[in-house]
């Protein structure tokens, strides 16, 4: 097997088209059935995650369960008694703001798919949109335009997503070494 | 409602899949399993004709392993039922 003539992409550059398009990596790399397997993998297995739980399996950090913007409130925890900030769709007056800018960290936590979710790319970005959106009721209604699940198939969802998320960092990392090591003829 | 309504009412990517029996969901674990292990393969092989017969190896493996897996967890609960 002869050396390969593949560098021709910084690993910087192969990282961020892994990202934004699953196996794109691979495809800079010239690495072009690679790139098509992978990829086409990572976003079927997203979508049958949506599919299998509904686009509200996406929880996003920073929105509620009503599609609306978490705020966060100055206050008593009602359990311990110690002094928090909390985070409410409907904030009293004097929330100190969007929930993302004052606990960020807190409130990815407390979201711990979004981290593997986020690793799918902007497929995952587009997701969360139709999340929010679809958390939210049509005007003139209560009900959200979709449901979510509590049932297994939104276990299942967020499990598809999430796995799919770290598949694709796994063809990240993979395909940023092969930028930047010597690689093998694919054939 | 019967599950052929719940079919027809369901709209793909809005609402969750309509499956409730616990008959149904674990072949759910067969997709992502055969997903997982392509895209290993395909890392891990540096010839992606290789990638094909490989794949097929370790996705029964992992099948295979969930089934004793859930044998074993069968086994343990109806022992420690008894007792």
């Amino acid at each position: 097997m002869a050396a390969k003539d593949s560098h021709t992409a910084s690993p910087a550059l192969v990282a961020i088209a892994g990202w934004l398009v699953p196996g794109a990596g691979y495809w800079l790399l010239r690495e072009r059935c690679r790139a098509v397997t992978i990829g086409f993998c990572v976003v079927l297995l997203y979508l049958t995650g949506i599919c299998i739980g509904g686009v509200r399996v996406v929880d996003v950090p920073g929105y509620g369960d009503h599609g609306r913007p978490l705020m966060a409130v100055h206050g008593r925890s009602a359990n311990d008694g110690d002094s928090s900030d909390q985070a409410t769709e409907d904030p009293p007056a004097g929330a100190t703001g969007w929930v993302m800018l004052v606990h960020p960290l807190d409130e990815i936590r407390n979201k711990p798919w979004s981290i593997a979710q986020i690793l799918a790319g902007p497929l995952d970005i587009a997701t969360s949109a139709a999340s929010v959106w679809a958390s939210q009721p049509p005007a003139g209604s209560s009900i959200a335009r979709g449901a979510r699940s509590h049932a297994r198939t939104a276990e299942l969802g967020v499990l598809y997503t999430a796995v799919a998320g770290m598949l694709n960092l796994l063809a990240i990392i993979d395909s940023t070494y092969r930028s930047v090591e010597p690689g093998e003829d694919e054939s | 409602m019967s599950l052929s309504l719940h079919i027809l009412a369901w709209i793909p990517f809005l609402n969750p899949l309509p499956v409730w029996s616990d008959r149904v969901w674990p072949w759910l674990l067969l997709p992502l399993a055969a997903a997982v292990s392509v895209v290993y393969k395909s890392i891990k092989c540096r010839q992606m004709r290789e990638v094909p017969k490989e794949a097929a190896v370790i996705l029964s493996m992992i099948v295979l392993s969930m089934v004793a897996a859930a044998v074993v967890l069968v086994v343990v609960v109806e022992t420690m039922d008894k007792w």
